[in-house]
């Protein structure tokens, strides 16, 4: 229409859209860059893996969590029995509504319930396959596999800290510190279990973007862990915040092991606080992925390799890895790859 | 890894195994390839089948197994993401990453060997004469060999060693004096004449040819439209290749009296029985194996109650009673 001005409501729209997609799209490739040179194949499990099952998995509760994400409960005992925390399911989607989805979806198993022989999965809708799998109803049954991948793991006894507790008595109880974002809260929420098992003291960071948007608080309280809640709404999920809160926290006695999912950026965070305070640190990764068995090789891991020699995978070397920081970076040296 | 028997009566998997249907001597599924006789005419496709997915499913009811291509020197593979779903249908480039013909022996052979079918070794190369030598290197490992010419040539600017019949000839010839045993020739998709290309396999003594690879193509994000795939390019498979092939599989059956091995999006008995009816004699399972693991297993079981149902000794038979 002659006379229009540029500036329409669409097109003021589409420019809001893309400067969005452009800070998005700035987040994700510096979480990426975050995981540079961080990520090594953790050495060879003590506990012998389950082996995989599939299952047709009733689902007992689908319900909406917060704003953002989905919780399903599924009946599926031979899983919820032998799951190790950190390991995960492969979901198959089924028809809905004229979508078909082919490939299943990786999914940590938040929770297992043995005695009831259920386990629970908290998604967040992203794409065509978590869409669609918002519309299944309970009643209905999901293909599963699992449980998958080499999960997380509690170091043996407690690790000699740099300078060895001076204190009389006896040793303090083991303890764990673990950062969970998101929907990446589920992957550590199985180490909770462990922890509360085990009697080793847990302190839970859960970060979202809104109290309301936070994964975990409920299981936590139930499980007897301490959490430290830290959103973007209120700045205090901000990594320099976040990052010196815990040193302080943790100044006297640092915690015997770290556990961290849900963003790069919090990797790395938790590697350089594993340098300072000398504990390791574990970190749950994510790939695309077809099969989670390790015989498709779709889910290349981020580390580089010799080009003549195929990396790890992160279904069956991961998804949790070791995060250890590059020597360069710990010695505060400037790292030219980033 | 080991192989582990079925565990416990709890899951599906287990009623999956415990399901198995008797073997009726009422009904002949098997087929031959060269001196090989298979069971029945179901199998995985190369890349889309491991001994990890052995304990899942009961690989014995399947006729043969099918290894992910080796290749003579190792590769790495390709840079994330390396699979990505589209529409009905999956794009991968995982790149194929190998240990070398002594990596595969020493790592991935005797676990295949411990799922008691025919192993059918995928064997790959990037000139005409690389695959004899891995031929020759695996040392008699496996019952028959797939030769994946859906190669780049780097002798020819990097189109398909497999779009080209003179390079299939020579290909072929090259292992056929390495090897007696059974020859397959796995023939990409994008060739000017499938019938040329599979005559020359015929020719240069292969004894069956597999169509198709998967399609190359080139997925992009929704929003940024960048490519998805760390290697931009890759290979389209899954349902949506499916009636591109039929019609491959259908001028290829024509061309050649060796058995045609049909691959491409083949999910249930019935896309199975559609390649049978334009003249495939075996059929390959990929895509489909992701989502339901015991698809192929499915399709075997359900061929064989295909054919009991209508009173029919064998598959041909039971063609032909849909076009009397
Ligand atoms: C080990 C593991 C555990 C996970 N646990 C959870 C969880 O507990 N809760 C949760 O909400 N999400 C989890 N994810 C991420 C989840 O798998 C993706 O959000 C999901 O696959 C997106 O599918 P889509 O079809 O909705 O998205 P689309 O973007 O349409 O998917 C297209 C393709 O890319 C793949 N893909 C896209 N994003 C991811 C991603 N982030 N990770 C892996 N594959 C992806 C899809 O599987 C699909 O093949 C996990 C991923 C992994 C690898
Ligand atoms: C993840 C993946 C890996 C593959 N790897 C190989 C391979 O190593 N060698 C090969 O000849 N074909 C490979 N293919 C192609 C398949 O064998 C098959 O030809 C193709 O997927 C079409 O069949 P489908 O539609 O049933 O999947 C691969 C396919 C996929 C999806
Ligand atoms: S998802 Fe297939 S190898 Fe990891």
């Amino acid at each position: 229409m002659p006379g229009t001005p540029a500036e329409t409501p669409a097109v003021l729209a589409a420019r809001d859209a893309l400067a969005a997609l452009r800070r998005q799209q700035a987040f994700a490739a510096a979480d990426e860059a975050a995981l540079d040179g961080l990520i090594a194949v953790r050495p060879p499990a003590r506990t012998p893996r389950p082996d995989p099952v599939w299952d047709d998995a009733p689902v007992l509760v689908h319900e909406v969590v917060g704003e953002r994400y989905r919780r399903l409960v599924l009946r599926t005992a031979t899983i919820a029995t032998t799951a190790l925390a950190g390991q995960f399911l492969m979901i198959t989607v089924p028809p809905k509504g004229g979508e078909r989805i082919l490939l299943p979806r990786p999914m940590a198993i938040h929770r297992r319930h043995p005695e009831q022989g259920t386990v629970e999965v908290i998604y967040g809708v992203a794409g065509r396959g978590t869409t669609a799998l918002a519309d299944v109803v309970v009643g209905e049954s999901l293909l599963v596999t699992g449980p998958l991948g080499r999960g997380f793991e509690f170091p043996d006894a407690a690790l000699p800290t740099a300078t060895p507790s001076a204190g009389p008595g006896p040793q303090p109880a083991r303890t764990a510190l673990m950062i969970g974002r998101g929907v990446g809260v589920c992957a550590i929420m199985g180490s909770v279990e462990d922890a509360a098992d085990q009697g080793i003291s847990a302190t839970v960071v859960l970060s979202g973007r809104s109290r309301a948007n936070l994964i975990g608080l409920a299981d936590c309280a139930e499980l007897g862990a301490t959490v430290i809640p830290v959103t973007d709404d209120d700045g205090s999920s901000a990594l320099p915040a976040l990052g010196e809160r815990l040193r302080a926290r943790f100044a006297a006695t640092p915690p015997d092991v770290i556990l961290v999912c849900g963003a790069g950026v919090l990797a790395r965070l938790a590697a350089e606080l594993g340098s300072e305070w000398d504990v390791p640190v574990q970190v749950s990764l994510e790939a695309h992925m077809a099969c989670g068995l390790g015989y498709c090789h779709g889910c290349a891991a981020p580390v580089a390799t010799d080009p003549a020699v195929e990396g790890p995978l992160v279904c069956v070397d991961g998804p949790v890895f070791d995060a250890v920081l590059p020597l360069t970076a710990a010695a505060g040296g400037a790292n030219a790859a980033g | 890894m080991t192989i582990a028997p079925p565990r416990t009566p709890t899951d599906a998997r287990s009623a999956f195994f415990d399901a198995r249907p008797a073997d009726s001597a009422a009904v002949d599924l098997s087929v031959r390839i060269g001196s090989l006789t298979l069971a029945n005419p179901v199998m995985p496709a190369s890349g889309c089948f491991g001994p990890s997915l052995g304990r899942l499913i009961p690989v014995t009811e399947l006729g043969a197994v099918v290894t992910k291509t080796v290749f003579g020197t190792p590769r790495g593979g390709n840079a994330a993401h390396r699979l990505t779903e589209i529409r009905a249908g999956m794009v991968n480039s995982v790149g194929i990453p190998s240990r070398g013909a002594d990596g595969y022996l020493a790592g991935q052979h005797p676990l295949y060997l411990t799922l008691g079918v025919p192993v059918i070794v995928s064997v790959g190369g990037h000139r005409s004469s690389e695959y004899a030598p891995v031929v020759r290197d695996l040392r008699g490992a496996g019952d028959a060999y797939e030769l994946n010419v859906s190669c780049p040539n780097l002798d020819r600017h990097g189109t398909d060693i497999g779009s080209d019949p003179d390079a299939i000839e020579k290909v072929v010839r090259l292992v056929r004096q390495e090897t007696d045993k059974p020859l397959i020739v796995k023939l990409p998709v994008l060739v000017s004449s499938i019938a040329d290309c599979a005559r020359a396999a015929e020719a240069a003594g292969a004894d069956a040819v597999c169509v198709a690879n998967s399609v190359p193509a080139l997925p992009l994000t929704a929003d940024t439209r960048s490519p998805v795939l760390g290697n931009v390019i890759g290979g389209l498979s899954g349902p949506n290749i499916r009636p591109i092939v039929l019609r491959l599989v259908w001028l290829a059956s024509r061309a050649v009296q060796i058995p045609v091995i049909a691959c491409g999006g083949i999910e249930t008995t019935d896309d199975a029985l559609d390649y049978f009816s334009v003249g495939a004699r075996a059929v390959q399972v990929g895509t489909a194996s992701f989502g339901r693991p015991y698809a192929m297993v499915e399709i075997a079981r359900a061929l064989q109650e295909r054919c009991l149902a209508a009173e029919v000794a064998d598959i041909g038979r039971l063609i032909e009673i849909w076009r009397a």
